[in-house]
């Protein structure tokens, strides 16, 4: 399944690179596209777990910009 | 400006107000005030940083190249990483902020309400509440918020956001209309035939939304780069630091952490970063804003490098709707007696050939056909027709059918469809009809060629004769004739095999409908005359929503500019940096300059992405 979701306070465009990274690392992710122009973020993975995984893609973002959150 | 950008701008304000105190007293103290200002929330990020175990962090690294310079007894230049790394920061948002707001303001197509009418009364929602056969109320200065027929009024509409077309279209009763224009002069009445999400404004929305996931590969290129770049430069440092105080001894340390510093203040790729992805937003920006969707930024570097335009004649080159060149009678008939004759007998076929002298004999004349004046109507496969005209025995067709009828004809020689006429007492004369090829065609072709396409291929299904004669008038350089439909694709990868071992990279143009396929095979597919065709959306990878070939031109031309806007940045960011790095090294360089080559390249890089807007 994929979703688009709007992120709020992304403000460094290496910080979505990295973000980028670390949730394309995520179980269960098959695909995570994060625009830094858009301010949006499109995450491709495994319906069952999408709940979680959108909790550790959370995670991953806070881990490098704390203010920065998933729009739901 | 957002209140935390004033915030910003405040702190920035006080610290260089102390700073430049500093330099005015010389006091130790006022510079360390001035450091605190600029500097408390990055070392409190840096903190937060470490805490998550993220060393390469920018605020880290930051925090530590000015404690680095402070530990040197560089006062005023510690100040000035913390301070000018602030500058940078609140420009690069600002910056990115305004073009990404100019950007969609471009896009601004979106109706915010619809005005439903429910039982006679008027109720305000969102476009997205609508449903099929529901009525709404379009004011003028409205904008079309779905996909609708007009069952009541007519008025003109603005399509311009959507199309880059500045003339108004105009609509009336029975017509349908496409979301996103707006309605400029009367009131409409329009009943809702796609949802929402249907319409081709969330379509398009989507479009351009998504560009930015289908990264060139300069995009792919910065961002790899940047995953390195940061861990190297850094690493770079830690040696700088360490190795020579090992070999020289401890009295060297102070001068080799202070190389070291700069090239942790240079560590960051933010000015590529930032400034390519910037660019190309801002080139795909710029394109649909003339009409042109781009569907990613990889169509943009593939258009930029193009050298072969493959081109579907028909609808493409040509508009695709057939007219009557010229009659030419022969024998006592007149020209209008032939005309009249011809269009009466052919309006039985459905063929579009045989409309379009049906047609042009309504324009000419005025007059339709009544029914009833032809009888023993009779179509004979791949010659033409025949029937009773008048009393006559009347035949239409090709010249083997005149062949089979013993006419004495004589061998037309206009380009386009012949229609040879005859009764039972011999030949009559001929009506040429001919797809009408576009007016700037040619114009096209020829500034094509001017931006370096070499080869200009059109493909067609047409008589190798006709599409020669076609294709001179035109000015390409290849034509495949007699192609049947299905042969397209095979005749679009024997020009990709060609294409195989040079750098260049091939585009057809298809008007979308029936070459779905051919699209999907070229390097870059481009739908042609796309307003409200789903169809061809679907399978461009961009697509020209009027039937403006001269658009190609242009998104040629975006295609390069933008290109050559991200490399200029790439080389220009990059030369700086490693210069600098350099010149750090050997320690020729000092924390000035290694602030430059942080902010200075990006807030140059950035401005300089901006020129894509404007293309």
């Amino acid at each position: 399944m994929k979703k688009t979701y709007k992120l709020e306070n992304l403000d460094c465009a290496n910080c979505a690179a990295k973000m980028e990274r670390a949730i394309g690392k995520i179980d269960g992710v098959s695909d995570c596209n994060i625009s830094f122009m858009t301010q949006k973020m499109s995450i491709d993975a495994a319906d069952e777990k999408f709940e979680d995984i959108l909790a550790s893609a959370q995670k991953a973002i806070s881990r490098v910009d704390r203010e920065c959150k998933i729009i739901k | 400006m957002t209140k935390s950008q004033k915030i910003d701008l405040i702190k920035i304000g006080v610290s260089a107000v102390l700073y430049v105190l500093g330099f005015v007293t010389g006091n130790f103290w006022v510079f360390m005030a001035a450091y605190a200002v600029a500097a408390y929330e990055t070392i409190w990020e840096a903190i937060m940083g470490v805490i998550h175990l993220e060393l390469l962090d920018e605020n880290f690294l930051m925090t530590i190249a000015s404690l680095g310079a402070i530990y040197c007894g560089e006062y005023p230049e510690a100040v000035a990483v913390m301070l000018f790394y602030q500058v940078g920061e609140f420009f690069e948002n600002y910056a990115v902020n305004n073009s990404r707001k100019s950007i969609a303001g471009l896009m601004d197509i979106k109706a915010e309400f619809a005005n439903r009418l429910v039982g006679g009364r008027e109720e305000k929602v969102e476009p997205e509440e609508l449903h099929l056969d529901d009525i709404i109320l379009v004011r003028p200065g409205e904008k079309i918020p779905v996909d609708g027929i007009v069952t009541e009024g007519s008025s003109s509409l603005d399509t311009a956001a959507l199309t880059g077309e500045s003339i108004p279209r105009d609509v009336s009763e029975g017509e349908e209309i496409i979301s996103g224009t707006i309605n400029l002069t009367g009131l409409l009445k329009v009943r809702v035939t796609s949802v929402y999400e249907d319409s081709t404004v969330a379509k398009v929305l989507d479009l351009v939304e998504n560009a930015s996931s289908k990264k060139a590969a300069v995009e792919k290129f910065i961002t790899k780069f940047a995953h390195y770049y940061t861990p190297i430069v850094v690493g770079c440092a830690v040696a700088l630091a360490v190795i020579p105080t090992v070999i020289l001894g401890w009295s060297a340390f102070s001068e080799w952490l202070y190389r070291a510093m700069i090239f942790l203040v240079i560590s960051c790729p933010c000015a590529l970063v930032i400034s390519v992805p910037l660019s190309l937003f801002a080139g795909v920006g710029s394109a649909s804003r003339q009409g042109i969707l781009v569907k990613g930024s990889n169509y943009l570097e593939a258009l930029s490098k193009v050298d072969t335009f493959a081109f579907d004649k028909t609808g493409t080159l040509t508009t695709g709707r057939f007219a009557v060149t010229k009659v030419s009678p022969a024998g006592s008939i007149s020209e209008a007696e032939l005309l009249e004759m011809t269009a009466v007998c052919e309006s039985m076929s459905n063929h579009p050939i045989a409309d379009s002298i049906a047609a042009y004999w309504l324009n000419t004349t005025g007059k339709a056909e009544e029914p009833g004046r032809v009888s023993d109507y009779e179509e004979l496969s791949g010659r033409g027709i025949s029937c009773l005209y008048k009393g006559r025995k009347v035949y239409l067709g090709n010249s083997r059918l005149m062949e089979q009828v013993g006419a004495k004809y004589k061998e037309a020689d206009d380009i386009g469809s012949i229609v040879y006429a005859a009764d039972e007492n011999g030949y009559l004369g001929y009506i040429a009809v001919a797809d009408q090829i576009r007016d700037n065609s040619q114009s096209t072709l020829a500034e094509l060629k001017a931006l370096g396409v070499k080869r200009e291929v059109m493909l067609t299904g047409d008589r190798k004769e006709i599409a020669e004669v076609v294709a001179g008038e035109i000015g390409v350089t290849d034509v495949l004739s007699e192609l049947l439909p299905g042969q397209k694709v095979e005749a679009l990868e024997k020009l990709l095999a060609d294409e195989a071992d040079s750098k260049g990279r091939l585009v057809f143009v298809g008007d979308g409908i029936n070459d779905a396929p051919v699209l999907a095979r070229a390097d870059v597919g481009i739908a042609m005359g796309a307003f409200g065709s789903d169809a061809a959306v679907e399978a461009a990878d961009v697509v020209i929503m009027t039937d403006d070939i001269s658009k190609l031109s242009a998104v040629m031309r975006i295609a390069r500019k933008t290109m050559a806007i991200c490399r200029e940045n790439v080389v220009f960011a990059l030369g700086i940096k490693f210069a600098i790095l350099i010149l750090g090294a050997i320690g020729l360089a000092n924390m000035w300059e290694a602030v430059f080559a942080d902010v200075g390249v990006a807030i140059i890089a950035i401005l300089n992405s901006m020129r894509a807007l404007k293309l």
